[in-house]
């Protein structure tokens, strides 16, 4: 037993010493396998990102109302009544006497993306005190917050990573309205960053929306609440509104890019195959161009499991480094890359490439599957070379 | 004949390397083609929109609405010929997820600005006759099984029904289709009065106005004047051709289609990369037999032919099977798609481009291994063999 793992750690050494003679046959196979898993890791952490950014938006100890059927913040209105209405619902907390809940209004500006230097829609909240401290890990970066009753904004981190001309202090006209940039502020890499708030009363006057808002916010107890509140609103025919608590609202949100992982995987596993197609044709050539070598090896008394663990592990070693090599690629390429696009809202999303531990990991997999079945038959073939090839072959 | 002979017997002489270099080939070709086509299903929103039409919209983002008096005022605007304007409904049926992009319109204006809808002239006259008409798309007709006459009630995710509710009844008066394969005919379109004197908000304003010019050369004038005309006004415009309108909402969706796109385009070339470096070094496997050729009397340019032409032949091998399957799978996605992306087809223009490559591949990765067959040294040759 033991001769035989020195027979194989032996035969293994030599394969892979004598790679660099096979250079182009080695690189294509390693180049192959990098390529697919810096195509799949690409796909994961697009859709990682992405998701990261809607699902840690969301609270559970906070309600989200928006009127039933809008499904999206942009297409709902409530009235104050409404408002009111939601402030006396079981389970909907209050300081003192004042219920807490928050009535925000979502008014789309066109923005130029940095990136392309095209207009790009890019939401305007407007909301009050209450509606901030709603806000988990919200901080100002930079500047101060706006001062109720003015045309002051702050700025969400994104926007003014993405967008031109948001920085601390500027002016801003959309149509007849002039804004003062006055803050900037962080939310923890969320979609609230990718958001201009301002106060809701000023937004309400500029864009002619009277005393309706849009969507209304409310501290709850625990997401247990949700259902109490639920009753609570059919019960109210002036209460035409869907409840949910924000942490579902945002997650239902962010499975949008989910179809794009499902596309990624699809393209890197076609990919895969057709690198496997490249992959087994090299360890072939590998094989037979060693036809000599093996059979000369099994002369000498080397058994024929040597000759197979030997294949096996060069094509492993080479799929493995590949799948570093491409995760490598993708890491240097992708990670916290910044990118934008339209959310569930109608508006842009910032979102950063997350390449995490994980997703590599499942990148490395897939590169040793290549390894493993283009490594398998070229094994099984090397280790039926019959020890008469070494005085056949005339290398 | 006996060069064709020898070239099969070429390519067949390891059978399992040409199937899987073949493969490679194929598969590349699949990617390629089914992504190119995919892609060109999404940009067809801006190919196939006018050059000739200009869009009005509120110069704060497209969302925020325009007063109803602007429609009259563009009207008499020197070089503007038709003017037509419409709402965004947030229409769905059923099911707030079955969403159904609907528009409120005034009907005789839109056809005129809009005449790549074709509507059987009947169903045309019903639709503008009956104020609850809906003139709907083939392919949301076909989704839903609606055929002309049938009433159906539609929601919307935006406004409210004066009589309470968010549902508004309509007859379905006629089904248009349009006059390309690509036109996307998923959107119906119903009187704008009728939504005005029904909606709970009694609005005075329009979503945007579309409207043709007496001749495209004015375009860029015309667009100057509405927009001067509106400047300090508390709703000014903005006034881009329909096309530039497109293609920046396209690019609100940004990079990633790029970015997708870009990792599709990088994986297909290192395919074929991959692939010409086996070719050419299989070719380097048979320097003792081009020798014996050339030795048999074999003349230089006739072995050149005979080793491009093989290599040639394995592309196109694989090259046109995987593209041919990718014709296959758009065509068997082209029903089940097309509610989503309509326009996913494989162009001419796709398959001759994906030709190209293939004769690219095949010259590249046949050329030099041709060349050095043809200048091998015979003495070398038989040395090293």
């Amino acid at each position: 037993m033991g001769s035989l793992l020195s027979q194989i750690s032996a035969v293994v050494a030599m394969n892979i010493r004598s790679l660099p003679k096979r250079l182009w046959m080695s690189l294509a196979m390693v180049i192959a396998s990098a390529v697919v898993v810096a195509i799949l890791l690409a796909f994961l952490a697009m859709a990682r990102g992405f998701e990261a950014t809607l699902e840690g938006a969301g609270s559970d100890n906070v309600a989200i109302f928006t009127r039933s059927g809008s499904a999206s913040e942009i297409n709902s209105t409530v009235t104050r009544e409404q408002v009111n209405l939601v402030g006396d619902a079981p389970g909907v907390l209050k300081e003192g006497n004042t219920p807490q809940v928050s009535a925000e209004l979502y008014v789309i500006l066109d923005g130029i993306k940095k990136s392309s230097q095209t207009e790009a829609n890019l939401p305007l909240r407007g909301l009050d005190v209450t509606g901030v401290g709603m806000r988990k890990g919200f901080e100002i970066q930079q500047g101060r917050m706006f001062t109720p009753g003015t045309n002051e904004m702050v700025v969400g981190a994104g926007v003014a990573s993405q967008f031109e001309g948001f920085s601390v202090g500027s002016e801003l006209r959309f149509g007849k309205n002039v804004w003062t940039v006055v803050g900037i502020f962080g939310t923890g890499g969320n979609v609230f960053e990718s958001e201009a708030w301002a106060d809701a009363k000023v937004i309400q006057s500029l864009y002619n929306r009277g005393s309706s808002y849009q969507t209304i916010r409310a501290r709850i107890e625990s997401s247990a609440s949700i259902d109490a509140i639920r009753d609570y609103i059919a019960q109210d025919p002036r209460l035409n509104l869907d409840v949910e608590t924000e942490a579902s609202f945002f997650a239902e949100q962010g499975k949008q890019l989910r179809y794009m992982a499902f596309f990624g995987l699809f393209i890197s596993v076609v990919m895969a195959l057709g690198a496997l197609a490249g992959a087994l044709n090299t360890m072939y050539t590998s094989v037979a161009e060693r036809t000599g070598e093996i059979a000369t090896l099994r002369a000498l008394g080397f058994s024929n499991l040597s000759a197979f663990a030997g294949t096996l592990a060069e094509a492993m070693l080479l799929a493995a480094a590949g799948g570093l090599l491409g995760a490598l690629a993708a890491f240097l390429l992708f990670d916290g890359m910044s990118a934008s696009t339209l959310g569930g809202s109608f508006t842009q999303v910032v979102f950063s490439f997350e390449l995490s531990t994980d997703l590599v990991a499942r990148g490395m997999v897939m590169a040793l599957v290549i390894g493993l079945l283009s490594g398998l038959f070229p094994a099984w073939r090397a280790s039926r070379i019959p020890v008469v090839a070494a005085f056949r072959a005339n290398g | 004949m006996t060069d064709l002979y020898l070239i099969y017997k070429n390519m067949t002489r390891k059978p399992l390397r040409l199937f899987l270099t073949c493969f490679a080939i194929f598969i590349a070709f699949l990617l390629y083609g089914a992504v190119t086509a995919l892609k060109g299903a999404l940009d067809s929103g801006v190919e196939m929109s006018a050059d000739d039409r200009l869009v009005v919209v509120n110069r704060i983002n497209f969302t925020n609405p325009l007063p109803i008096s602007y429609v009259q005022k563009i009207r008499s605007v020197e070089g503007v010929e038709k003017v037509t304007f419409q709402n965004w409904f947030g229409g769905y049926y059923q099911d707030p997820k079955q969403q159904v992009v609907t528009f409120a319109a005034e009907p005789e204006s839109y056809l005129d600005v809009y005449p790549e809808l074709l509507v059987e002239p009947e169903q045309r006259q019903n639709w503008l006759r009956d104020r609850q008409g809906l003139l709907v798309g083939k392919a949301i007709a076909e989704q839903f099984g609606w055929k002309v006459g049938d009433k159906i009630p539609l929601n919307s995710n935006i406004f409210s029904h004066k009589d309470g509710g968010q549902t508004w009844d309509f007859n379905i008066s006629g089904i248009y289709t349009g006059e390309d394969e690509q036109m996307d005919t998923r959107s119906a379109v119903f009187h704008y009065q009728y939504f005005r004197e029904t909606n709970s908000w009694n609005t005075d304003s329009v979503g945007w106005i579309g409207l043709t010019t007496k001749d495209p050369a004015l375009n860029e004038q015309v667009a100057k004047r509405i927009d001067e005309m509106f400047a300090n006004s508390s709703a000014e415009t903005d006034t881009s051709t329909e096309k530039a309108f497109n293609k920046a909402f396209i690019e609100q969706i940004g990079n990633i289609g790029l970015i997708i796109f870009g990792v599709v385009f990088m994986a297909f070339f290192t395919i074929l990369v991959l692939v010409g470096n086996t070719m050419a070094l299989a070719v380097r496997e048979r320097t003792g037999e081009i020798a014996v050729l050339k030795t048999l009397g074999f003349n230089a340019s006739r072995i050149f032919r005979m080793v491009l032409a093989e290599s040639m032949l394995v592309t196109l091998l694989g090259g046109l099977a995987g593209l041919g399957t990718a014709y296959l799978l758009i065509e068997g996605a082209k029903a089940a798609m097309a509610r989503f992306l309509p326009g996913l087809v494989m162009t001419p223009e796709i398959a001759v481009q994906a030709v190209g490559y293939m004769l690219a591949l095949g010259l590249i990765t046949g050329l030099l291994p041709a060349f050095k067959a043809m200048r091998l040294n015979l003495a070398t040759a038989f040395a090293r063999g």
